[in-house]
């Protein structure tokens, strides 16, 4: 084999036609505030029912990242969240954080090498998925649920919409080895793949003071690194806790009114006197999960094909491509006591503005469309939950309670969704 | 005599490439759409090669590249001569030939994986001889190998997501012929066309078959949806409002020759297989889109300058048929476009390319993906599979290959293989082969 060497003056005119050329890229890629390409898809949908709909897409290469000092948060919680509880047999330290930062970016953790825990908790998209109702899993596998957001999951011990675990430290091996998520055949299997990945050499036994790779420490990294996903301090937090009369608008004001009063919200999303965290992590029945097991469909669904163009398609059509229907009944599926039928987790609601779709099935796009569903009563079952009533808001009540909600988005979320971006991805070198 | 000899032998060598220059410039789109800088196959073709994916519960459920005797002077004909399990169900779906057309590149929808098959050394019974596995990696996070088009000695590869989000945005991947990466060249998006002219109202950055015209340095992209999507049962998906809004709705004209975007057009709804004109008079490509049902005219108009051209709907776009692979006749005259949801082929008149008629139709199966034609138009086969969690359920749910002849007025149907029956799984994309393109030549 012969190589042609080339003169060293052509090898400088080359590199300074690399360099111009990358500055010209850099030129050419257009300005994009670090709002847009951290708050929502950068593939943004927003109006596409209309045919006024115009694009608004960003790079990906825009998803730069840059690594945050995580530790701080737990440190020093934001303003409106209590102490952040930390397991004493899991005392969260920076090379833990970074290790389960890593490994929960990385694609290789599941069987086929596609699937990671940001696939479905996508930074920029709050940390749950914007574009699908319910979640997608290996192969395309259905999953029933939408996938909840990981922000502020380190105050919660009922995990998932059902409950069904405790710790974050257990949990993260529900998805590793649930057949339709990252389809992993067992425990062992994920711990030796990872003790065979080169990129991974020497960061367990620093993390955890010599410990290898096993079913305790892959699940302390990832929690460790969950639990800073913590956002607070938002305008709310500053009127409310921080005594801030400007922080909020007039609107977002009337809003919190009626949240806490006509519309009765507060009764399950919790407002304590020094911290909020919207939830009383119970479960309830609001008629959605009734509805779709045993209440009856319509003989058509409307389906957009194109921006601003819908028709409507025959049911049975959809059906002759359609897998059937799996059954969710909630949070008896833990207990199987039948009055936790159709129950669900009252979900947070800080940074509600960034995690739609809303409810457990993700059948609600816009918060809009949530208050909407509460204002009518939600859907009447014979276990709906004695708190949901019909509440008498107008529309513009509803705006304002909108409004309201959307003031509870936390102040460090570029930093987080950039630390996130600065993660590699893990995919098979 | 011995100069006499050499000087037959010469004239024989002559004659016989003669031959086959003219009967390569001849042959040119079909085989469904080949780039027409490649040797095509004139004659009978002896093999088809079909990208089949693993099903659960089928066979050993694996993807497979299952070769299959078209020759009906064989005593085979009709039947399956080899299956090449590959490992894990990787969502197989579309295949590029090298321009030498020894090689055949199988791009997967879901892993990224490209698996490379030697089809000269035997065609009935090709062979792996490489496996691309770091695409994603390679590619800077480009998911979903789809289309792989050779551009001399290399190869062209459109992606339809990536490793971020599993969202539509995505890139053209250019790789050598022996398996190594290139270079990775974006689709525009609003924050970074490249320079290209956003005609209309979208620049969605999406992505999905790639073809080219290079008489005219010209190279053409289409938009599909993103991993999500196309991975998701399909009843799910028309049930998912946020998912319906992921649909590409954009054709981008590049310049060939540094993979520069030039051009992008609003084509709603999904437009997906791009098919180029066959005559150097001719510059214009087609392309439908599969949600809206409509067919586009992508063309030159008479300053040179490319344009999109609604043209015609594909059956009753009411009751979504979705038109999802179509083939142009060698002589630009006739169109073939199957559609999934009603089983049906419809041929279309398109000698005045923007005004097509359609002329025929016929019932395919429950469920009809892939056609693809001989050069000369006589011979047509379907496969059945569209994706794997699209594909319709229960009894609807028939894999197969179906041969036919078109005598310029009906198909006929020659023979059908049952890929469940057989227990193969769902056959997707064909490739022609003949024992004549590696002898001799």
């Amino acid at each position: 084999m012969t190589f042609i060497q080339k003169p060293r003056g052509a090898l400088r005119l080359s590199v300074a036609i690399c360099a111009f050329l990358i500055f010209m890229t850099t030129l050419l890629i257009g300005h994009v505030s670090g709002s847009e390409v951290t708050r929502g898809p950068g593939d943004v949908k927003t109006g596409y029912e209309s045919t006024g709909y115009e694009t608004r897409s960003i790079s990906v290469l825009q998803r730069t990242g840059k690594a945050a000092d995580l530790l701080r948060v737990i440190q020093s919680p934001p303003l409106g969240l209590p102490p952040i509880p930390v397991p004493k047999d899991n005392p969260i330290t920076r090379k833990k954080v970074q290790l389960g930062r890593k490994l929960f970016f990385d694609r290789r953790l599941s069987l086929n090498e596609t699937m990671s825990c940001a696939m479905c908790h996508i930074p920029e998209q709050g940390f749950t998925n914007n574009e699908l109702n319910t979640a997608v899993g290996i192969e395309g596998r259905t999953v029933r649920r939408n996938a909840p957001t990981i922000y502020n999951v380190a105050f919660f011990s009922n995990i998932f919409h059902d409950g069904r675990d405790t710790r974050l430290e257990f949990q993260i091996w529900q998805p590793m080895l649930a057949f339709n998520e990252m389809g992993n055949p067992s425990i062992g299997y994920v711990v030796e793949k990872i003790r065979g990945l080169p990129d991974y050499k020497g960061l367990f036994e620093s993390a955890f003071a010599g410990r290898e790779p096993g079913i305790e420490t892959i699940g302390m990294a990832i929690a460790s690194y969950e639990r800073t996903i913590v956002s607070g301090n938002s305008p709310f937090d500053r009127w409310y806790f921080g005594k801030n009369e400007s922080a909020l608008t007039e609107a977002a004001k009337r809003g919190f009114n009626l949240f806490n009063e006509k519309a009765g919200c507060s009764v399950c999303h919790l407002i304590q006197n020094d911290h909020a965290l919207f939830t009383d992590d119970a479960f309830h029945n609001t008629g959605l999960g009734w509805k779709f097991s045993v209440g009856q469909s319509g003989a058509a669904v409307p389906v957009q094909i194109a921006p601003g163009v819908k028709i409507l398609v025959p049911k049975k059509v959809i059906d002759s491509v359609a897998e059937p229907d799996p059954s969710d009944l909630g949070r008896y599926e833990v207990t199987q006591d039948p009055v936790d039928r159709w129950r669900y987790k009252t979900p947070t609601l800080r940074n509600v503005a960034l995690t739609a779709p809303y409810m457990h099935n993700g059948v609600f796009g816009t918060l809009k469309e949530v208050l909407s569903f509460y204002n009518q009563g939600g859907i009447s079952n014979p276990q709906l939950d004695p708190s949901i009533r019909p509440l008498g808001l107008t529309d513009k009540e509803m705006e304002d309670i909108v409004v309201f909600l959307e003031s509870l988005t936390g102040d460090n979320v570029e930093t987080l969704v950039r630390d996130a971006f600065a993660a590699p991805i893990g995919d098979r070198h | 005599m011995n100069t006499l000899k050499q000087k037959l032998n010469v004239a024989a060598i002559i004659l016989f490439a003669g031959f086959f220059v003219l009967a390569a410039n001849s042959a040119w789109a079909n085989e469904t759409g080949l780039p027409q800088n490649m040797t095509k196959i004139t004659g009978q073709e002896d093999f088809i090669h079909i990208w089949t994916l693993g099903a659960e519960g089928i066979g050993d459920e694996q993807d497979k590249l299952v070769t299959v005797d078209v020759n009906p002077n064989s005593a085979k004909y009709g039947k399956v001569v080899s299956s090449v399990s590959v490992g894990g169900r990787n969502e197989a779906h579309h295949m590029g030939l090298t321009l030498d057309r020894r090689y055949l590149w199988g791009a997967t929808l879901d892993t990224s994986k490209i698996f490379i098959f030697d089809i000269h050394t035997n065609p009935a019974h090709p062979k792996l001889v490489k496996t691309i596995t770091d695409f994603t990696a390679k590619s800077g996070g480009v998911v979903g190998t789809h289309t792989v088009m050779p551009v001399k000695d290399h190869m062209l590869i459109t992606g339809l997501s990536n490793n971020r989000d599993h969202g539509g945005r995505s890139a053209v991947v250019e790789y050598t012929n022996d398996g190594k990466y290139v270079a990775t060249y974006w689709m525009p998006t609003d924050d970074n066309l490249q320079g290209a002219q956003k005609t209309g109202k979208y620049a969605d950055g999406y992505n999905y078959d790639v073809r080219a015209l290079p008489r005219l340095d010209a190279m053409f992209t289409s938009s599909f949806t993103g991993w999500s999507n196309y991975m998701m049962d399909f009843g799910k998906m028309l049930n998912d409002e946020q998912a319906m809004k992921r649909f590409g709705n954009t054709f981008v004209v590049w310049r060939l020759s540094d993979r520069k975007p030039l051009k992008i057009f609003d084509v709603p709804g999904a437009p997906l297989e791009i098919r180029v004109a066959i005559n150097p008079k001719n510059d214009y490509c087609f392309t439908a889109a599969t949600l809206t049902s409509k067919l586009w005219l992508i063309y030159r108009d008479k300053q040179n300058a490319w344009q999109a051209k609604e043209v015609g709907d594909i059956g009753d776009p009411s009751k979504v048929p979705l038109p999802v692979a179509f083939t142009i006749s060698s002589d630009d005259r006739l169109l073939w476009v199957t559609t999934f949801m009603d089983g049906m082929v419809r041929a279309f008149n398109i000698a005045d390319p923007f005004h097509p008629v359609q002329i025929y139709e016929k019932h395919i199966g429950s469920q009809v993906n892939m056609v693809s034609t001989s050069w000369d138009g006589k011979r047509l086969y379907f496969t059945s599979s569209l994706l794997s969690k699209w594909d319709k359920k229960g009894r609807d749910n028939e894999q197969y290959i179906k041969s036919f002849e078109w005598d310029g007025k009906e198909l006929k149907e020659r023979f059908v293989i049952d890929f469940t029956k057989e227990k193969l799984g769902r056959p997707h994309e064909m490739k022609f082969s003949a024992n004549t393109l590696y002898t001799k030549l």
